[in-house]
Parts: C-alpha cells; sequence; structure tokens
C-alpha cells in the first residue's frame, strides 16, 4: 500500500516525450520524476525507489540499427540487474512507442517468467515505409492480465512512428501470447460493433503498420509490463482529440488516462 | 589508427511471409511514381564498416547484440550475402553500393560506434562508416544504369560504386573504400596584403569566397592603413599593416549579407514613375520594419526582447514567455536537400535554445516553394528534379524536426517554376521559456559579464561547413563548394537541449547563443559586444580532424553547436551536468571588456578585431530603385456550362498550390509534447485542412498559443505591395479562424528575394529593389493597422541560380508569420462543416479581382493570354473590424466553423470545408454581386478579408446580431449531398461530384515511395 506512488520517468538520448509522460501520472495522482538514464547507470539513482518505471515515446539515438535497439542496450548492459530486479519485485513497467520498442528489443517484452531479457518479437519498418502521424482506434482484450489497461474497451489516441509493424517469426510464440492475454491491444475498424479485435490483419490506415494480428501493444506473461506503439499520454485532454470540435465534449481529461489511472491506482493498492 | 582492420558487416531484411524487405520496396515505389520505372523487385543490404581491433568473438556478439535484430533480419560479417546462394538464388541484374564521402556526417555510423562502445568500452578508437547496396531484379530494359545510381545518390555527399549486369553474373559485387579523412597539413596564419590596387582587392575577395564589394575591401585597407591600429598590432606580434587571413574571414562573415542584412540596412534613391515620387529611404529595415514596431511597443507591455536576440521574445501568460523565429536555408538545400533541409529545422531550433538564457522549442513550422513536382521542361545542368528536391527535404524536416522531438504545427508548400533555380526553405520554431528563472532573473534577457567563461558545446568542428554564410549570399553556380553542405545530428543536439534547459533552470547560463552562420566567429563576436570584447583560443577547440587552420575552425558552420557564457563560479556545476547528458563541453575562451575580439591560437595571436570596426565598420550600400509597374494580358475566360465549370473547380483543386499535401504532412509528427488542440486535419475523415495551429503547452491548461502563415508570391507578378498585404492578412486571417486573442498578436517577416543590386549580371537591379521597396511599405501599412509588430525576422537576398548561362530568379517571395495568445482553447474553432442543417456565411467584401489569381494561371497554361491586373487589395481597417468581430463571436460559442478564403477562392473553401463534413450542398451566390463581380470573381477571386462560416441554425440571429456592421452573406446550409451547386440568379453555374472533387484535391501531391 503506497501512499505515494513514485513514477521513474526514463529519459535522455533523444527520448522526447518525457514532459509529457511526467504530466498523465501526475495528473493521475503520481509523483513523477524524470530520470536521465545515466543517473542509473551511474548509480545516482536506483529504479528501487520508484513503483513505476516508464520509458517514453521519442527516437533514441536516431532510431538508427533499428528503433530502440541501442536505449535498450544501454539498459541490457547498464542496468540490467536493477530492471530484472524491479520486474521482479512485481511493479510496473509501461513503454510508449519508442518506449515499447526499447522494451521489445530488450527483451522486456512479450518477456517471460524468469525476466530473462530474451528477444522474442520486433518492432520493424511500417509496409507503407515511412512515419506517420495519424489517429487510430485501439480495442482493448477484456481477457488479459494486464493491470494498465482494466475496464478498457475501445480509445482514440495517435500513433506517431516508422517503425510500428509487430512481428514475430513464430506463429507459436503469438498463439502462446494471444491464449495468455498478452496481445492486449489491437487497431480496430470504429464502424465495427464492440468487440472486434481480430487476427485478420485490416487495412491501411486502420492498421496503421501491417502490425502482425493487428498488434498495437503488448504485456509480459504477469501483465506488469506493458508497452504499445500508439501515445495515449497525447490524448490527456479532451481538447487534444482529433474531432473534438464536431463533438462539442464536456471537456475534461482525455481518453488516453485511464491507463494512467489504472496504474497508479494498482500500484497505491498492492505495492 | 590508420592501422585498424576494417571488419565488414552486412544487414539484411529476412523474407518471411508478413515480411518485406521495406526500404526496397521503398526505392522501388519511389522510382514507380517520380520516373515511371517499373522494376520488378529491389532489395536492400545495409552495409557496416567497422574499423577496429575486434576479435572474432567480439565481432559475433556485436553482429548479434547490436547490427542485426535476431527476429527480422540477417547478419554476416566479413563475408557477402551475394556469394550465398540460398538467399539470393537469382543473381540481381545491377547492385549499387551508396556510402558517405569523407568528412560527411554519418548519424547512423555515429549511434553504430556508440553502441558498440556499449558492449567493448576498450574499444575508444574505433571507426564505423555505414553504406547502403541496393540490389535491383528485372529492370527494364534500356534502363541506364548510370543514371539510376545518380537518382540514388547526391555526389555533393555521396560515393556510389555499381555492378552491372556483367559484374553481377561474374559475382563481383560494389565495394567502398573505408571513408578515411585526408590528412590535413597545418598552414599557419597568413598575411593578406591588401596594399594593391582595387581590381585585386576584388579578385581576393572573389577568389575567397569573402562576397566583400570593393567598397567593404576599402574600408578593411583602410582600418589598417589607421597608424592607431599598426601601433596595437605591432605589441602583439601581429603583421602590423596588414590582416591576417583569419581576420579577413572573420570580417567577411561579420559583413555578409547573410549575417548583417546590408541590403535592408542600405540607402537607396527610389523613384515611382507612376507618382513621380523621387526620396530618399535610409535603411528599409529601421523605417519600415523596426520603428513601427518600436511605436507599437509604447502601446503594449508584453513585447520583452525584439530584433537584437536569436527569436523575438513576447510575455504569453504571468508565468510563461514565447519566442519564435523563422530562418531560411535555401542554397545548402539546392545542393543537398535532406542534409541542407534538415541542417535549417535543427538550425533554427538552436536560435530559441540560444534566445535569451534559452528557451525550449516546441514548434517548427516548415514552408517550401519548389518548381512543379511535374515538371517536365528543360532542366539546366546541376539542378535536381524538383520532385528530388521535395523529397529531400522534406525528409530532412522530417528527421530533423520528428527525431528532435519538436512538433511540425504548421507550414505550406508553394509551387512555382521559378524555384527551380533555388528553392525556397523555410524553417522556423516556436519556443517556450519561463518568465524569471528560480533565481530571479528573466529568462529573455542575457547577463554576461567579462570573466565569464566561454564554453562551446556540443559537436566539433570539423571543415565542414566552411563559407557558408558567405557562400549564401552569392549567388548559386556549378562551382559551389561543397564544404558548405552539412548533415545535421538531432541526436546529439537533442542531448544538448536537454543539458542546456537544465542548465538554464539551475542558474548555469550567463549568456548564450547559437554557432549557425559565421559559427564562432559570428557567436562570440557578437556575445562580445555585451561586454565590450573576448578572447578565444582556438587551440582549445576540440575538433573533428586534427589540421583545421586558425581560420577554418573560427568560421566553420558544423552543426550541433552553442557558445555559453559561464561564471567561474559555476564552472563544475557546469561541466557535471554536461558530463551526465555525455555532451562535449569545452572552455575556449573568456569575455572581456578589452574593446577588442582577440583571437589566439595556443600562444600566438591570430586576429586582433577591435569592436567597433567589428561591428559597425562596414560601409552603407547606397542602391537604386525605380518603380514601373508591370502591364499583363487578361486570362481568357471560356464560355463553359455548370458540368464544365465543375471540371474547372476539379482542376483548381489539383493544382499543385491548392492540393492536399497530407502525404507530406502526415511524415511529421505534429503531436509530441501532447499541445495539439488545432491540427494540421480536421474533419470526419480527419483529412480536411486546419487553417492555423493551436497548441495549449501547459499539460492539462486550457490557455493556448496560435500559430498561423501566409504566403502570395503569385501577387509579386503584379505588385510586391499586393503580395505583401495579402501574405499578412493571409497569416492573419488564418489565426482568426481559429479564434486568436488579437490583442497579442506577433509577426515574423522572412523575405525571400532576387538579387535587387543593379549590375551587369542584374540588369533589372532597380526593379526588383523597388519590389522590395513596395513590399517594405506594405509591411509598415498592415502591420501598424493590425497591430501587429514584427518581433524578428530575417532576409535571404540572393535567390538566383545561374547554370549552362541561363539565369532564374525566384519570384520576390515574403513568408508572414503570427503568433497569438489563445485565451481558451475549448472554445478553438476547426475549419470543416459541421452539422447538417448549420447556416453558412461568408464574411468579407467580393470584388472582381482575378489578377495573379491561382485561377488566372491556370487559364493563362490552358489558354494562353495573361495572369491579368486586379490584384486584390486591402482595406485593413475593414477587415480588422470584421475580425474582431469574428472572434469575439467565437469566445461566446457562435461559430460552428471558419475557413480562410483565399488561393482559389470561394469555390475552394466550400469544397474544403464540404470534405470536413463529408457531405456536399448547394451554395447562392445571388448576395455577392454587389461589387461588380461575375461568376468567376465570386468562384474564383480572392479578394483578402473573407472569411467561411457555418453557425449552428439556432444561433444564426444572434451570430448576424454580433457581426452587424460587416459585410456577411449567408450563402446556404452544411448538407449531406453527393453534389456540391453553386447558383447564381436561381442558376446553376457550377456543379460537381463532391468524392471527385475530394479525388482530385488529394491525388496531385499522394506521391507513394517510401524514401
Amino acid at each position: 500500500m503506497a501512499d505515494t506512488v513514485r513514477v521513474a520517468v526514463l529519459y535522455g538520448f533523444g527520448i522526447n516525450c518525457d514532459h509529457e509522460t511526467k504530466a498523465v501520472f501526475e495528473m493521475a495522482g503520481a509523483e513523477a520524476e524524470r530520470i536521465h538514464v545515466n543517473e542509473l547507470v551511474n548509480g545516482d539513482k536506483t529504479l528501487a525507489d520508484y513503483h513505476i518505471m516508464a520509458v517514453p515515446g521519442g527516437f533514441s539515438f536516431g532510431d538508427h540499427l533499428g528503433s530502440g535497439r541501442l536505449l535498450g542496450n544501454r539498459l541490457r548492459f547498464g542496468i540490467r540487474d536493477m530492471v530484472q530486479d524491479f520486474v521482479k519485485a512485481g511493479k510496473l513497467v509501461i513503454g510508449i512507442c519508442n518506449g515499447f520498442q526499447v522494451l521489445v528489443k530488450m527483451g522486456l517484452l512479450p518477456g517471460d517468467e524468469e525476466v530473462s531479457l530474451t528477444q522474442t518479437a520486433s518492432l520493424t519498418l511500417n509496409n507503407t515505409g515511412h512515419y506517420e502521424d495519424r489517429w487510430v482506434h485501439l480495442e482493448f482484450d477484456p481477457n488479459s492480465p494486464c493491470v494498465w489497461t482494466r475496464g478498457l474497451e475501445r480509445i482514440r489516441v495517435p500513433v506517431r512512428h516508422g517503425e510500428g509493424k509487430f512481428v514475430t517469426t513464430i506463429d507459436a510464440n503469438l498463439d502462446q501470447w494471444a491464449e495468455n492475454g498478452q496481445l492486449v491491444v489491437r487497431y480496430v475498424d470504429s464502424n465495427d460493433a464492440y468487440p472486434s479485435a481480430g487476427d485478420e490483419l485490416l487495412p491501411f490506415p486502420i492498421c496503421p503498420n501491417a502490425s502482425m494480428r493487428n498488434i498495437a501493444g503488448v504485456c509480459d506473461p504477469t501483465g506488469r509490463v506493458f508497452g504499445l506503439m500508439p501515445h495515449p499520454e497525447a490524448n490527456h485532454s479532451t481538447w487534444l482529440g482529433a474531432t473534438w470540435t464536431r463533438e462539442m465534449p464536456e471537456h475534461g481529461e482525455g481518453e488516453g488516462m485511464a491507463i494512467f489511472h489504472n496504474a497508479v491506482n494498482f500500484a497505491k493498492e498492492n505495492l | 589508427m590508420s592501422g585498424l582492420p576494417v571488419h565488414l558487416i552486412e544487414v539484411t531484411p529476412r523474407e518471411l511471409p508478413g515480411l518485406q524487405d521495406t526500404r526496397g520496396e521503398g526505392i522501388r515505389s519511389m522510382l514507380s511514381a517520380d520516373h515511371g520505372l517499373s522494376v520488378g523487385k529491389v532489395r536492400s543490404i545495409t552495409g557496416y564498416q567497422v574499423k577496429s581491433n575486434l576479435d572474432s568473438g567480439e565481432l559475433l556478439q556485436s553482429l548479434q547484440d547490436l547490427f542485426t535484430d535476431p527476429i527480422i533480419e540477417l547478419g554476416v560479417a566479413n563475408k557477402s550475402f551475394l556469394d550465398d546462394n540460398s538467399l539470393f538464388p537469382d543473381q540481381p541484374e545491377l547492385a549499387i553500393m551508396v556510402g558517405f564521402k569523407p568528412g560527411v556526417t554519418d548519424n547512423a555510423a555515429q549511434a553504430a560506434l556508440d553502441g558498440l562502445l556499449t558492449l567493448f568500452p576498450k574499444q575508444s578508437n574505433a571507426q564505423i562508416a555505414t553504406t547502403m547496396t541496393y540490389l535491383f531484379w528485372d529492370i527494364p530494359s534500356g534502363t541506364d544504369a548510370l543514371w539510376l545510381a545518380n537518382t540514388l545518390h547526391n555526389p555533393m555527399i555521396e560515393r556510389a560504386a555499381m555492378a552491372n549486369a556483367e559484374h553481377c553474373s561474374n559475382a563481383v559485387w560494389p565495394q567502398l573504400p573505408f571513408p578515411e579523412r585526408p590528412v590535413i597539413a597545418f598552414a599557419p596564419p597568413a598575411t593578406i596584403d591588401l596594399e594593391v590596387d582595387d581590381e585585386t582587392l576584388i579578385k581576393i575577395s572573389e577568389d575567397g569566397l569573402l562576397a566583400l564589394n570593393l567598397e567593404e575591401m576599402q574600408a578593411v585597407q583602410s582600418h589598417y592603413r589607421d597608424p592607431v591600429t599598426q601601433a596595437t598590432r605591432e605589441t602583439l606580434g601581429l603583421p602590423p599593416a596588414a590582416p591576417t587571413d583569419v581576420e579577413l574571414e572573420c570580417l567577411a562573415q561579420t559583413w555578409s549579407e547573410h549575417c548583417s542584412h546590408k541590403i535592408f540596412a542600405a540607402k537607396i534613391h527610389h523613384v515611382d514613375t507612376e507618382t513621380g515620387e523621387d526620396s530618399e529611404i535610409n535603411s528599409l529595415f529601421k523605417t519600415h520594419i523596426m520603428q513601427p514596431t518600436l511605436d507599437m511597443q509604447k502601446r503594449v507591455d508584453w513585447l520583452l526582447s525584439i530584433f537584437h536576440d536569436n527569436s523575438g521574445v513576447i510575455e504569453w501568460t504571468d508565468d510563461w514567455s514565447l519566442c519564435i523565429k523563422a530562418e531560411t536555408h535555401n542554397s545548402p538545400s539546392a545542393l543537398d536537400p535532406f542534409g541542407g533541409a534538415m541542417t535549417g529545422i535543427v538550425g533554427v531550433n538552436r536560435d530559441i535554445l540560444g534566445t535569451g538564457l534559452g528557451a525550449r522549442p516546441i514548434a517548427n513550422m516548415d514552408v517550401f516553394c519548389f518548381g512543379p513536382p511535374d515538371y517536365d521542361g528543360d532542366l539546366p545542368g546541376g539542378l535536381f528534379h524538383p520532385s528530388r528536391v521535395l523529397r529531400g527535404v522534406h525528409a530532412g524536416i522530417r528527421a530533423g524536426g520528428n527525431e528532435s522531438g519538436i512538433p511540425t504545427v504548421n507550414g505550406a508548400i508553394v509551387f512555382d517554376d521559378r524555384y527551380i533555380g533555388k528553392p525556397l526553405v523555410y524553417a522556423g520554431t516556436v519556443g517556450i521559456m519561463p518568465r524569471y528563472l528560480p533565481d530571479g532573473r528573466e529568462s529573455h534577457d542575457k547577463t554576461s559579464a567579462a570573466g565569464d567563461i566561454v564554453y562551446m558545446l556540443g559537436g566539433r568542428v570539423g571543415s565542414d561547413g566552411i563559407h557558408g554564410a558567405t557562400f549564401s549570399s552569392l549567388e548559386l553556380t556549378e562551382e559551389s563548394p561543397s564544404s558548405a553542405v552539412q548533415i545535421g545530428d538531432p541526436i546529439t543536439q537533442k542531448k544538448m537541449v536537454d543539458m542546456v534547459l537544465e542548465a538554464r533552470d539551475a542558474g548555469l547560463i550567463q549568456v548564450i547563443t547559437d554557432n549557425g552562420a559565421g559559427g564562432l566567429s559570428s557567436s562570440v563576436g557578437e556575445l562580445a559586444e555585451l561586454t565590450g570584447g573576448a578572447e578565444l583560443d582556438l587551440g582549445a577547440v576540440p575538433l573533428k580532424q586534427p589540421g583545421l587552420s586558425s581560420w577554418e575552425i573560427l568560421v566553420s558552420e558544423s552543426q550541433e553547436r552553442m557558445t555559453v557564457g559561464v561564471s567561474e563560479a559555476n564552472i563544475p556545476a557546469f561541466e557535471a551536468l554536461a558530463a551526465l547528458h555525455e555532451v562535449e563541453a569545452t572552455a575556449v575562451g573568456v569575455f572581456t571588456n578589452s574593446g577588442a575580439f582577440i583571437v589566439k591560437h595556443g600562444e600566438a595571436t591570430v586576429a586582433h578585431l577591435p569592436m567597433d570596426f567589428m561591428h559597425d565598420g562596414c560601409p552603407q550600400l547606397n542602391l537604386e530603385s525605380e518603380w514601373k509597374p508591370p502591364v499583363h494580358d487578361n486570362p481568357n475566360y471560356p464560355t463553359v456550362d455548370e458540368s464544365e465549370m465543375g471540371k474547372i473547380l476539379q482542376r483548381i483543386l489539383a493544382r499543385p498550390n491548392v492540393a492536399s499535401k497530407e502525404w507530406w504532412v502526415r511524415q511529421y509528427d505534429h503531436e509530441v509534447i501532447a499541445q495539439s488542440v488545432i491540427k494540421p486535419f480536421c474533419g470526419v475523415n480527419h483529412d480536411a485542412p486546419g487553417d492555423a495551429a493551436v497548441i495549449a503547452p501547459l499539460h492539462g491548461d486550457t490557455r493556448g498559443a496560435v500559430v498561423a502563415c501566409g504566403i502570395v508570391p503569385r501577387y509579386s507578378d503584379i505588385d510586391a505591395y499586393a503580395m505583401t498585404a495579402a501574405s499578412i492578412d493571409e497569416a492573419v486571417r488564418n489565426a482568426v479562424c481559429v479564434g486568436v486573442d488579437l490583442d497579442k498578436i506577433a509577426g515574423l517577416d522572412n523575405f525571400c528575394w532576387p538579387d535587387p543590386i543593379e549590375s551587369e549580371k542584374t540588369p533589372d537591379g532597380r526593379f526588383k529593389l523597388a519590389q522590395l521597396v513596395r513590399s517594405n511599405r506594405a509591411l509598415d501599412d498592415v502591420c501598424r493597422a493590425y497591430n501587429l509588430p514584427c518581433i524578428s525576422g530575417k532576409d535571404s537576398m540572393k535567390n538566383d541560380a545561374k547554370l549552362d548561362g541561363k539565369k532564374i530568379s525566384i519570384p520576390p517571395t515574403l513568408l508572414y508569420t503570427v503568433l497569438g495568445d489563445h485565451q481558451d482553447v475549448r472554445k478553438a474553432v476547426s475549419s470543416d462543416f459541421k452539422d447538417k442543417g448549420d447556416a453558412i456565411y461568408l464574411l468579407g467584401e467580393t470584388h472582381q479581382e482575378l489578377g495573379a489569381s491561382e485561377l488566372s494561371y491556370m487559364l493563362a497554361e490552358e489558354t494562353g493570354g495573361g495572369i491579368g491586373n486586379d490584384v486584390p487589395q486591402i482595406d485593413t481597417t475593414r477587415n480588422l473590424t470584421l475580425y474582431r468581430a469574428l472572434t469575439a463571436a467565437m469566445d461566446k460559442g457562435l461559430v460552428r466553423s471558419a475557413h480562410d478564403c483565399s488561393d482559389g477562392g470561394l469555390a475552394t473553401a466550400v469544397a474544403e470545408c464540404c470534405f470536413g463534413c463529408d457531405g456536399a450542398t448547394t451554395i447562392n451566390l445571388d448576395a455577392l454581386t454587389t461589387n461588380g463581380t461575375d461568376g468567376w470573381g465570386i468562384l474564383f477571386g480572392e479578394s483578402l478579408g473573407r472569411i467561411l462560416v457555418s453557425v449552428k441554425p439556432e444561433h444564426t440571429s444572434e451570430f448576424e446580431a454580433a457581426m452587424a456592421g460587416n459585410a456577411l452573406a449567408n450563402i446556404g446550409m452544411v448538407g449531406d449531398k453527393k453534389t456540391l451547386k453553386f447558383t447564381l440568379d436561381g442558376k446553376p453555374i457550377l456543379k460537381a461530384n463532391l468524392s471527385k472533387l475530394l479525388a482530385s484535391w488529394k491525388d496531385t501531391l499522394n506521391m507513394g515511395g517510401g524514401h
């Protein structure tokens, strides 16, 4: 039972959504702090002091050698034990966009019980071949163990990436992850009635990157480590929606905030 | 180091179900889209040339953990995939390998090196270079392989090697050697003898790419004749009566048109043949830009920092200030579209970072002017086809903005044949800074003192980027130097931005500026004005390669560098912060009050320039201007029925200037920072055009800022006064459409002109200068009327190209950008029509003003005839009254949509609003004939001050009352029809299928290709 939920929002080396990621955790009632990756590597700070680690979006190392790989290596080789201890302690991790790429490339997602940091999936170039910023509809698996997405059905948020196509080379992996509820969030057609998430690849731009099985994000087997390509933190307020001027909403929190509330509430009650 | 072996690593995507070689596919589709060349298959192999003493075990580990993604890629070391029959059973028909030339920034290689050091920290002397190899199958016969290679690389910065069909069949694959930087022998400073005749003075300037004219060379000459100068120099061990090359280069940078804006500072003799005016203007800048703003500063309290810093600063809220700046990067973008544009955007980001004590860049604006992408006319040698310029510039802006985490919120792309010679690349940035720092200082003021240490921060100095400032002050020729071209490194810069802003908040910065044009000579030289001097040691400056001479280090424009003044007490904290962020920070000098800029290289003094001579010694230009209005033929208007008129609208919508830019704009991140309220696109399908950006940069807060722009170079063909008035009005109008607070709007003027100085090579210089005079007068008139102070700006005055003996000058072009306040973003308005039944109004007066309109240009191209002479005129009082009434109505929640009526006229604006709700309607034009207009004028005329709005039926009377006294016409209702109709006098005059209009609008610039 944490009175104050403390969030470590990593930054440095081209991460660039650190300020808004810090802001959404604060809006959700947590105490969030931007931590430079080197402060962890140098030992000036330790993840043990936090309940949640967030790896925000950005362009760490310019996406060279594959998005997320180089920052993933900095974490995998620089603070391997600290990350493994954090996850094994049942604490929460989120990777958004480039942060998701980092978690996948370092093997934390889809991950395994042992937290072995073995890469089993990847995120590669969108089939269009280029970066795009566009809004998508996401649908969540109600049977997932993911603590970040409890109670969510559908939300609208933007994708902003060039390498968001979730792939793996072993089909059985996908089946296993699906069975575990790890394929927690997928792109869907808003014209289809809820629930509609399916394995058959939806056309561009409904599935903006041709991800296998329309996967937008996954969690680890415990449901405490979660990552996704779209940006829930970019829809923190109603006035940031793509079509809000048509809808004349009652203004307040945006559709992306539920994810952060879930995590902060979970941490408050369980950590 | 040169003894280290080079290991070759190859990486290629796996071919499995659901996976593809997207890079290869991107090349294939680009060749098809841009060149109509249909190639069967393209594959790609990324190469890393790793120069290091890795042992075989380390090499294998680096292959697995660094270079190759184990899921989606295959990698090999020191052998070639192409020899592996299982991977490539069929030999390719052509293989082209591309790599960078020595010394060119290779960001992927830098990242790879960083990654290698993460794995093997002891490999600190390793070097890496990257290559990309493209393999082709099923190439149409007759395809010129050399042409294909040239399409895939830019010889200015890249090398290519090729294996043709015969090579491929013999398994002889392309190879490139490691790009070793040539060893440079250090040349000590030279003394330049200026006791020569005038002809030789000019030759010295031309041969040295100094871009100084005779009078300026003579001013330098006379400085060194001064006995006081000579006595001082003697004591310092400098040649007493002649400059060193270091001094001459430093003066050339400081006095360059690029840095000192000599044309805007010139004394102009202006004659108007129409009115008989014969007058003298002492500095267009002081008279028409600075004075109006200074006058306005007396009336408002929010103009915090204008004209003197890297960007203009306004107070936004009690706690935060905003700043804004736009630059052009035209010449570099002509030579290397990708690198030129990228350094343009990351360069202007540094202007923001270097404002006051440092501001955070939060929004980019990018406006381009290019030749038509489908241009099929003659292309002078040495020029890239406009489609390649467009792709390259766009990719550079995309990489620079996206990788820096700065959203691109606003922009435009304008097309005209005359930009083929010199594309214009305007890159602008908005920044935010706290009004006060924790230590109480106002963050927009620099607070340096003599004794502060000069730090160079960020990248190192290399031979790249030498003569950028003086080169951009010259015409583009075949001999343009490749050293003026650079590629940006956004990640190095991002690390520096993070570090600088933390240093600012910790109170560690006394003064900061960026290293842009002119490098250290400009940055330290300009900051030295604040304390009255500086001493710089070039020997302390970290270099990319040894051997650079003193003047090269001083003027090199190598990217990603800031110059920062730090007080001695703060040195440890400042250096510790730099180390944490892995940013190189080097003390290279000290600010003084000696009255001189002194440059040493180790022990030796290599330059001594008195501050007053350096900054005030450049003689004022005297220029001649003569206005004689051009006369154009009128367009030939065809006789058409309503369906044919519909086709005309369809063709207008398909014109590149009007067509949707969505395919390009979507590739910019416009939402990072999570502040984007009104986005580039709106509407039910997210594809209707936004007028201006609204951002809410304080997370959770509803206070906003508006960014809008206006640019209409077409009108310069009739009158640059009208062009300028229209550009400013368009920018303001766009801002009004989203609900800007008109009590706090500030402007940026960015002039791009052809050389307006009469000379042998510019016989029409007087006319071009008169265009500039008229443009400035319009700026003065309109900005005063709109209470719109210009807080920053820039001019680029040599936008001519001479290639194959043919001179191409751009049309005089002004980009006007407005930054405004928005009191409550929840009241912001978007352009898309909302609900069926909402009333549609056209606000503002429509006149018969088709001169230089998009329609006139189209008709001139299609049927001959001219562009007419009735260019839209401005009535600022009428417009401002209307704008104020409209924003007040928006504040009351009475307006459902608002869209600027400009390029392509009312018909275009209506179509775009209909795209937003995916429904067409019938528009009744009867109320718009009061000013002697005909159907052409009403449908396609571009009269200023007009806005198309929609209003809920229950709000119409309240809205009409709010707009009382302003021109307003109820012209229809929002509908859900498939056919868009316009009627006049009860008869349909235009009829078109909305989905066909949409397709035409979207298709023109949907270029395909993933490169």
